[in-house]
C-alpha cells in the first residue's frame, strides 16, 4: 500500500517494539491471573475474581491490539493508547499510594494552618493579575509589569506556603519511599507506559497507523473525560452497585458477607393489620410479639385496627419522615412563593432582601441546629420568651387570661418533630424564594398587560397567569425540597438528645439507616433501608412529575 | 381615580410590602444575631431570664479596705435605688415567730440567735403535732422564745463611696447587678485553643480547598468533553451521568465506607477529599455552560493549530470565570458544611482529623452548660461561608436562579 511505503525505518522499529510490548503485556496479564489463584490465598474470592477479570481483559485486548498493529489498523493504536493510559493511571495512583501521599494529607493538616496566610498572599497575587481585566490600561508596558508582579507575588506566596507547611520534608519522604520494591515497580511502570504513550503519539507513528482527523476528537474526548469518569465509576457507580449487592447480604463491614436473598427487605416490609375487638386491647393478645411490635393503632368508635411490624423502628421512621416532608415542604414552599411575588416588585432594596433570605441556606446545618437548640430552650430561650411576650400583650389588650404554655420544644414528643420542621422550613425558604423569583422574572410582561386590558384584578392575574406559568419552577422547587426533606438527619442528630427523640418521635429514615449501619453495624440491612428510601423518594418525585405534566397539558 | 388617593394607595401598598419583607428578614437574621451576641457573653449572662441581646458584664469597683474589686448591685436604701458593693454573701437569715402568734415574724441573723436552754439541751415545743426547736430571739431589748419559720441567705452591701456607713442586707440573687455592655472575644480563643476548633478549622479549610480545586479540574475537563468533543459512547455516558444526579448521597455511605475500609482510608482526611472531587452534577453544570460557548472561536483556534488543551486553558476557562466561581462556591459550601460522611468515616477519638462539623458535635456534648462557647464554635463554622457568600453573592444567587429554571 501507498501509506506503508512512506514509513521510515525509525517508525517501523517503534511499531515492531510496540507489537512485542503488546504481546509482553498480554503474557504478563496471563501470568498475573495464574499468580492470583496460585499464590495469593489470603485474598477474598471476590477480589480474586475482580482482579482476574481485569487481567483477562488486558490480556485479550493487548493481544488483539498486537494483531491490529501488524495490519496497521488504527484500532490497534486506540487499544494501545487506552491500555497504556489505564496502566499509566494505575501506576500513578500506586506510586502516590507507595509514597503515602493520600495518608500524608493528614500530616499536611498539622501544618496547614501556618501556611494559610501565605496561601492568602498567593490568591492576592492572582487577583492582582486580574486587576488589569477590570481596569484596562492602554499602556501595554504597565499591563505586562502588573502581570509580572502578580506572577512573582503568586510564586513567592506559594513557595513561602510550601515552606511553612514543611512541604520539603514531605517531598523527601515521598521520594524516599521509591527505594522500596513497590516504589521501584511503580516507577518502572510509569516509565514504560509513559514511553509507550509518548511514542504512540508521535505524528509519524500515528500516520503509519492511518490516523484520521476524527480520531483526534475521540482520543481527546475520552482523555478529558477519563479522570472524571474513572473517579465516578470508582466512587459512585461502583459503590451504588455494591450497595445493591449488600442489601441482599448480612454484611457487617468486618466479616465476609453472606447472601441472604430477600431477607432484609422481607424484614422491613413484614407488617400486619389486625382488627381489634376493643380499642385498647393489648398487642400481645392478637399478634405474636416475638416477631411483631406494635407501631400504632387507629380507633373508630369502639373498634380499632392495630398496626404491627417486625421492624417497628423502620415504620416509625417512615411515619416521622413522611410527616416531616408533609409539613416542611409546604412551610418552606408557600411562604417562598408569597415572598418571591413581593420581591418581584420593582421597589428599591429588593436585592438586599433577597440576599438576606438566602443566608440561612448557606450556613452549616450543624451550626444552625446548635443555635436553634438554645432558641428552643424552654426556660431561657427566645422563642418561649417571644411567646410569653405575645400572650402578655394579648391578655392585656383583650383583658383575657390565656395561660403561657411554656412549651418544652425538644423534650415533648408532641412538639419535637415540629421543632425540626420549623428549622428546616426556615433554612430552605430563602433558597426557594430565589428559585421562584427567577421563575417569575421569566414570565413575559405582555401577558400581564394583556390581562390588565381585559380588566383582570391582581388576584386573577396571580391565579390565571403567575401560577400556571410558574408550574415548571414549582415542580423543580417542590421536588428538590422533597428529596432533601426525605433525607433529614443532621438537625435531628444535633438537636435531639438522644437523636431519636422522646418516645422515638424524631427517628427518621436516614437516622435509622445510620443507626443500623454504623452503630449496630448491620450494614446489609442498612443498605436495604437505603434502597427502600430511594424507592420512596423516586415514587414521590414521579408523582409530582405526573401532576406537573398533567397540569401543563391543561395549559396547552 | 384622583391623584391623591392613588398616591395614598401606592404608599400604603409599598409600606405593606416593606413591612412583610422586613418581618421575614428579621426572622431570617435573628438566629444569626442571637448566635453572635451569645458567643460574646459570659456564661452567667447566657442563662439570664428574660434574655437580652447585647452581652453584658457586671461592674466591679475597688473599695477602700478590700483587696479584691467588689461587684456592684442596685440596692434599695430608704426607697431610693443606689449602687452598692457586695461585701459578703451567703449570710444566713432566719425568720422567727413566737409560738402563740405566728404572724408576728422577725428576721434575725442565724449566727446571732442562741438556742433556748443552750446548745446541749435545747427546749422544744410541739406545733401541729411536730416537735420544733425553740430559740431566744431579742425583740425590743426583750428575749422571747421563738420558732424558726423559714431561712434564707442574704448579702451584705455597702456604699462604695462611704464604706463605714450602715450596710444594707438583701437577697443577692434577686438583686439587680449593675452592668455595662461588654464583649468577650476570649470565648473564641477558648474554643479554638482548648476545644480543638482550631485544628478542625484548619482541616476543614484544607479539605474544602482541595475538594474545590479537584472538583473544578475534573468537572471542567469532563464538561468540556461532553459539550464539545464528539466521540462514540459520549451520549450514553452522559445519560448515565444525568440519571445519577437524583440519587441521594445516603445511598452510598455504606458501600463507600466499606471501600474506604478496604483501601485503608478510614479516619483519614483523604476519605473526605478524594471521593468528592468527582461529581456528576458539577460536570453536568459545566457542560451546560460550555455548550453555550460560541463554536466559531474554537474552530478558528483549531485551524491555527492549537491543541484542545490550549483552547480550554487560554480561551474557554478565562471566559468562564463567573461559571467557575459559582461552581466553586457551591462546592465550597457543600464541602464545608458536610456532616454525615465525616461522622461515619472519622472516629470520635481521632480529634486530629476532625472537621468543624465534627468538632461542633463533640463541643455540644462537652460544653453543654456553656452556650457562649458552643455558639462561638457555631459562629466559627457559619461565618466563613457567609463571607464567601457575600463576596460571591452576585454570581451565586443569579446562577442558583438560572439552574432552577433550566431544571
Amino acid at each position: 500500500m501507498k501509506t506503508q511505503s512512506r514509513i521510515d525505518a525509525q517508525t517501523n522499529l517503534i511499531l515492531r517494539i510496540h507489537i512485542i510490548w503488546r504481546g509482553l503485556l498480554a503474557l504478563m496479564a496471563a501470568l498475573s491471573v495464574w499468580m492470583i489463584w496460585a499464590r495469593m490465598a489470603e485474598l477474598p474470592v471476590w477480589q480474586k475474581i475482580l482482579f482476574s477479570l481485569a487481567a483477562i481483559l488486558v490480556m485479550v485486548f493487548s493481544s488483539y491490539g498486537a494483531y491490529q498493529f501488524s495490519k496497521h489498523n488504527h484500532s490497534g493504536r486506540m487499544i494501545s493508547l487506552t491500555l497504556d493510559y489505564l496502566g499509566f493511571v494505575v501506576c500513578f495512583v500506586f506510586a502516590l499510594n507507595v509514597g503515602e501521599f493520600f495518608i500524608g494529607i493528614d500530616a499536611l493538616g498539622e501544618n496547614f494552618g501556618k501556611g494559610i496566610p501565605y496561601l492568602g498572599i498567593t490568591v492576592l497575587g492572582y487577583f492582582l493579575g486580574m486587576l488589569e481585566e477590570y481596569f484596562p490600561t492602554r499602556n501595554n508596558a504597565s499591563e505586562n509589569s502588573l502581570k509580572t508582579v502578580s506572577k512573582w507575588v503568586m510564586l513567592s506566596g506559594f513557595l513561602l506556603f510550601l515552606w511553612q507547611v514543611k512541604a520539603l520534608n514531605g517531598i523527601v519522604y515521598f521520594f524516599g519511599k521509591f527505594a522500596q520494591p513497590g516504589g521501584m515497580v511503580a516507577v518502572i511502570g510509569l516509565m514504560v507506559f509513559g514511553l509507550s504513550l509518548w511514542s504512540m503519539n508521535r505524528p509519524n507513528v500515528a500516520q503509519a497507523l492511518n490516523v484520521k482527523t476524527r480520531h483526534e476528537q475521540v482520543i481527546n474526548g475520552w482523555l478529558f473525560l477519563s479522570p472524571n469518569l474513572l473517579g465516578f465509576l470508582i466512587f459512585f457507580a461502583g459503590p451504588l452497585l455494591l450497595s445493591f449487592y449488600f442489601s441482599f447480604t448480612d454484611s457487617d463491614a468486618i466479616r465476609t458477607p453472606n447472601w441472604v436473598g430477600f431477607d432484609n427487605y422481607a424484614k422491613i416490609l413484614n407488617i400486619k393489620f389486625i382488627t381489634l375487638d376493643v380499642p385498647d386491647q393489648l398487642a400481645r393478645d392478637v399478634v405474636d410479639i416475638k416477631v411483631y411490635d406494635e407501631v400504632g393503632r387507629f380507633t373508630f368508635g369502639d373498634r380499632g385496627i392495630l398496626f404491627a411490624a417486625e421492624d417497628k423502628f423502620f415504620w416509625l421512621a417512615l411515619r416521622n419522615t413522611l410527616t416531616f416532608v408533609l409539613f416542611a415542604v409546604p412551610l418552606s414552599v408557600l411562604p417562598a412563593l408569597v415572598l418571591s411575588n413581593v420581591l418581584n416588585s420593582k421597589l428599591p432594596g429588593m436585592k438586599f432582601y433577597r440576599a438576606v433570605y438566602f443566608m440561612p441556606s448557606i450556613a452549616a446545618v450543624v451550626g444552625i441546629s446548635l443555635v436553634w437548640q438554645w432558641l428552643y430552650n424552654a426556660t431561657i430561650g427566645y422563642i418561649n420568651y417571644f411567646i410569653t411576650l405575645g400572650i402578655e400583650f394579648w391578655n392585656n389588650l383583650f383583658n383575657v387570661a390565656i395561660i403561657d404554655p411554656k412549651i418544652q420544644w425538644v423534650s415533648d414528643e408532641k412538639t419535637a418533630l415540629f421543632a425540626i420542621i420549623i428549622i428546616a422550613a426556615w433554612q430552605t425558604m430563602g433558597f426557594n424564594t430565589v428559585l421562584f423569583l427567577a421563575g417569575l422574572q421569566n414570565i413575559p410582561g405582555e401577558l400581564y398587560e394583556a390581562a390588565t386590558v381585559d380588566g383582570a384584578g391582581a388576584w386573577d392575574k396571580f391565579w390565571g397567569i403567575t401560577l400556571p406559568m410558574l408550574a415548571p419552577t414549582t415542580f423543580y422547587v417542590v421536588s428538590t425540597t422533597t428529596i432533601q426533606a426525605m433525607q433529614v438527619f443532621e438537625q435531628v442528630f444535633i438537636l435531639m438528645n438522644p437523636p431519636e427523640g422522646p418516645n422515638n418521635s424524631t427517628i427518621t429514615l436516614v437516622l435509622y439507616l445510620y443507626r443500623s449501619g454504623f452503630q449496630n453495624f448491620k450494614q446489609g440491612y442498612a443498605s436495604a433501608i437505603a434502597w427502600v428510601l430511594f424507592i420512596v423518594i423516586f415514587g414521590l418525585t414521579l408523582i409530582q412529575f405526573q401532576r406537573q405534566r398533567r397540569s401543563s397539558i391543561y395549559e396547552s | 381615580m384622583n391623584m391623591k388617593s392613588y398616591r395614598l394607595v401606592r404608599f400604603l401598598n409599598n409600606f405593606f410590602v416593606y413591612f412583610i419583607l422586613t418581618f421575614f428578614a428579621f426572622i431570617m437574621l435573628f438566629p444569626f444575631f442571637y448566635m453572635l451576641s451569645t458567643s460574646f457573653k459570659i456564661p452567667s449572662d447566657t442563662f439570664r431570664y428574660p434574655p437580652r441581646m447585647l452581652p453584658r458584664d457586671p461592674i466591679t469597683m475597688q473599695v477602700d479596705g478590700y483587696d479584691e474589686p467588689l461587684p456592684l448591685y442596685f440596692v434599695d436604701v430608704d426607697g431610693v435605688q443606689k449602687e452598692y458593693a457586695l461585701v459578703r454573701s451567703n449570710i444566713k437569715v432566719g425568720t422567727y415567730a413566737p409560738v402563740d402568734n405566728p404572724a408576728a415574724v422577725v428576721d434575725r441573723f442565724i449566727s446571732e440567735v442562741k438556742p433556748t436552754g443552750g446548745v446541749m439541751n435545747q427546749q422544744k415545743v410541739v406545733v401541729n403535732g411536730e416537735e420544733v426547736k425553740l430559740f431566744d430571739v431579742e425583740v425590743d431589748g426583750q428575749v422571747v422564745p421563738m420558732i424558726l419559720v423559714s431561712q434564707t441567705t442574704v448579702g451584705e452591701f455597702i456604699d462604695p463611696q462611704d464604706p463605714e456607713s450602715e450596710p444594707v442586707f438583701q437577697n443577692v440573687r434577686l438583686s439587680e447587678p449593675v452592668e455595662n455592655v461588654g464583649w468577650h472575644p476570649e470565648n473564641y480563643k477558648e474554643v479554638i485553643e482548648l476545644n480543638n476548633l482550631g485544628r478542625a478549622l484548619t482541616n476543614t479549610t484544607l479539605v474544602t480547598v482541595l475538594v474545590v480545586m479537584g472538583q473544578l479540574v475534573t468537572s471542567v475537563f469532563g464538561g468540556y468533553a461532553f459539550a464539545r468533543l464528539k466521540f462514540p459512547g459520549r451520549d450514553t455516558v452522559f445519560v448515565f451521568y444525568l440519571g445519577t444526579i437524583m440519587i441521594p448521597f445516603v445511598m452510598l455511605i455504606v458501600p463507600l465506607y466499606q471501600l474506604m475500609v478496604l483501601i485503608g482510608w478510614t479516619d483519614r482526611l483523604a476519605s473526605l477529599i478524594i471521593p468528592w472531587i468527582f461529581t456528576a452534577y458539577g460536570t453536568f453544570l459545566m457542560r451546560q455552560h460550555f455548550i453555550t460557548f460560541p463554536k466559531e472561536i474554537e474552530e478558528a483556534a483549531l485551524l491555527d493549530g492549537a491543541s484542545r488543551f490550549a483552547i480550554l486553558k487560554d480561551i474557554i476557562i478565562p471566559a468562564s470565570i463567573p461559571a467557575l466561581a459559582t461552581q466553586a462556591t457551591f462546592t465550597f459550601l457543600y464541602a464545608w458544611n458536610s456532616f454525615i460522611w465525616p461522622l461515619v468515616i472519622i472516629n470520635v477519638g481521632n480529634e486530629k482529623n476532625h472537621v468543624l462539623t465534627l468538632a461542633l458535635n463533640v463541643l455540644r456534648g462537652r460544653a453543654s452548660d456553656t452556650p457562649n462557647l458552643i455558639l462561638a464554635g457555631a459562629a466559627i463554622a457559619i461565618v466563613p461561608p457567609l463571607i464567601v457568600f457575600i463576596l460571591g453573592q452576585r454570581f451565586f444567587v443569579e446562577s442558583v436562579a438560572g439552574s432552577g429554571v433550566k431544571g
